[in-house]
């Protein structure tokens, strides 16, 4: 392998890793806090996606109760992938507020909630096919305004592609990762967070609002699913209400080969994945989709617990 | 008026009953105990004073307020703080944020890193061991650990369950000097404890609690010298 084919598969892998982690962390932060999976994620980081583009691009295509309709107004990207972001993460409370909260009050068992968060995913995805159709929406070259979609890079005599959008993701998921490093371990908010996740009638007994930190981790999961597929969105474009649903799988893969509820776990998971796709030799790119099985399936014979997972999962 | 109260307050777990009808106050600046056989329902009665359990019937009161729908972080801004049966620190954290995390409602500053100070020299061992996560203290650590947390709320009033559980006896000891301590700096106690004889001679007022139920109450002395609560509770 050249110098130029083996730096342009570190470069694709490394971006594409990076929003599977973004993704995967929206999954660990509530799997953390409540020791479920939450199946809506994957329809929240579609949504998101959809918002975006609505916000940069304005228009709902031809099909859907919204073709042919436009908005009244264009968001530059950063404001639109914010905007979106933010809307996907109100969708998390939502999905708190209608699968897991009623359950919880009742005291069913947690499990259940597997069902009625994969409830709430269908309806989010049906609705939004019903919108705007079930085509496939791709952002325009000149989303990124002035910024050229790609940069070319000659390394021995050979070229390197540098997407605009790997140069974001990279840029985005960088801040992010120190933002939630440093909310996690440095402010009294995330050590609140950390507790309630560890224990939560003992987090109650300390006067942290347990519901609340639940409500806040639901919004900002869903905030980096927003994130995350309006990334996804950006590079590959967004092709169809159900292309959430792929990546909501690889997100499972991904924080079960990093450790299930660790989010060191989540990051290095999403970037081993990611990693793993970019090197896979073109004769066999037909498996793209199963490459993160296939690593999960041996990561895991050698180490039962994922990655950076704990011996045992404990839920106290 | 008692600074808590509880009038005829029943709880259920399901369709068992494990408290019925209970009547318990404690006055500003008192020690009381409440003893009883395991399943009695005493940290029943601890865990609804403090949110966690539902209350199913009856009044419940602290300062004058009724707590029965609150919530537990709201029961604890009330200045009613509760350490729970069982050590429940904070495997993962360290000493010192699980010390903090106890002054989560505060917002005084100095006033925590004063209290932060004084946890310490209650208790030098948790200064020793300050940046280790709190799960790989010893049984008798954590139970330093969970009692100087819940104090770190600066309450008015705590709820102790069972906390000389598991503790070699010089422990004990020294918890039961703290438990007079703080009383004499005007601290209110609801004390739950196995080792009923030492709980009582350290507290003014006792109730005997039987299936649920309160079989007998009386002054500390009283309940010392009463045969059938020494036969019953005592292992006299
Ligand atoms: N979460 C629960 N679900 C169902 N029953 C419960 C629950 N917690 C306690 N009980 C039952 O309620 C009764 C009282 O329990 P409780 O823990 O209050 O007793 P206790 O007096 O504190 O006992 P111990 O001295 O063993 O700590 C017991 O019969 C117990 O089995
Ligand atoms: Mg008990």
């Amino acid at each position: 392998m050249n110098i130029a084919l083996f730096l342009q598969n570190i470069l694709n892998g490394l971006s594409i890793g990076a929003v599977y982690s973004i993704f995967a962390l929206g999954y660990t932060l509530v799997f953390s806090i409540l020791g479920i999976i939450n199946f809506a994620h994957g329809a929240v980081f579609t949504l998101g996606a959809y918002c975006t583009y609505a916000l940069a691009v304005g228009d709902f295509g031809l099909n859907g109760l919204l073709a042919g309709l436009s908005m009244p107004f264009r968001l530059p990207f950063p404001l639109a992938l914010l905007g979106g972001s933010l809307i996907a993460g109100i969708t998390g409370v939502l999905v708190e507020r209608l699968a897991f909260r009623p359950l919880r009050a009742k005291g069913a068992d947690a499990l259940l909630a597997l069902v009625s968060s994969l409830g709430v995913a269908l309806i989010i995805v049906n609705l939004l096919q019903m919108l705007v159709g079930a085509e496939i929406y791709s952002f325009p070259s000149d989303i990124f305004g002035s910024l050229p979609m790609a940069m070319i890079v000659k390394v021995g005599g050979k070229v390197l592609a540098v997407r605009t959008v790997q140069i974001i993701i990279l840029a985005v998921s960088m801040v992010l990762l120190v933002l939630l490093a440093w909310f996690m371990n440095r402010t009294r908010m995330g050590k609140a967070l950390q507790a309630t996740a560890e224990n939560p009638e003992t987090a109650s007994l300390l006067g942290i609002n347990v519901d609340r930190y639940i409500v806040s981790t639901f919004f900002i999961s869903g905030v980096l699913g927003g994130l995350a597929g309006t990334l996804i969105g950006a590079s590959f474009g967004l092709a169809g209400p159900y292309f959430g649903v792929s990546y909501g799988l690889k997100g499972l893969a991904v924080i079960v080969l990093g450790g299930l509820g660790s989010i060191p776990g989540a990051v290095l998971g999403g970037v081993v994945i990611g990693l793993g796709e970019a090197f896979l030799p073109p004769d066999y790119s037909s498996l793209k989709e199963a490459v993160a099985f296939i690593m999960l399936f041996f990561i895991l014979l050698a180490r039962p617990q994922g990655l950076l997972g704990r011996q045992t999962i404990q839920k106290v | 008026m008692p600074l808590l109260e509880l009038d005829r307050v029943s709880v259920s777990y399901g369709p068992v009953q494990a408290v019925r009808e209970v009547n318990l106050h404690v006055e500003r600046g008192e020690v009381v105990t409440l003893i009883g056989a395991n399943g009695a329902g005493k940290s029943t009665i601890l865990r609804t004073i403090s949110g966690l359990a539902r209350i199913g019937g009856g009044a419940l009161n602290f300062d004058g307020k009724d707590i029965s729908r609150q919530r537990p972080d709201a029961i604890l801004r009330l200045g009613l703080a509760h350490c729970p049966e069982g050590r429940q620190v904070l495997a993962r954290q360290s000493v010192e944020d699980n010390l903090l995390l106890g002054a989560y409602v505060r917002k005084d500053l100095d006033g925590i890193d004063r209290d932060l100070e004084s946890s310490y020299q209650m208790f030098p061992r948790l200064r020793e061991r300050r940046l280790q996560p709190a799960g790989t203290l010893s049984g008798g650590e954590q139970q330093m650990l969970a009692i100087a947390r819940a104090l770190m709320s600066a309450p008015r009033m705590l709820l102790l369950d069972e906390p000389s559980l598991g503790l070699a006896p010089l422990v004990v000891e020294e918890i039961f000097s703290i438990i007079d301590a703080l009383n004499a700096r005007g601290m209110t106690i609801l004390l739950v404890e196995q080792n009923a004889r030492l709980a009582l001679k350290h507290s003014h007022r006792g109730y005997v609690l039987e299936s649920g139920q309160i079989a007998a109450t009386g002054q500390a002395r009283e309940l010392l010298d009463d045969s059938r609560v020494l036969e019953a509770y005592l292992g006299a």
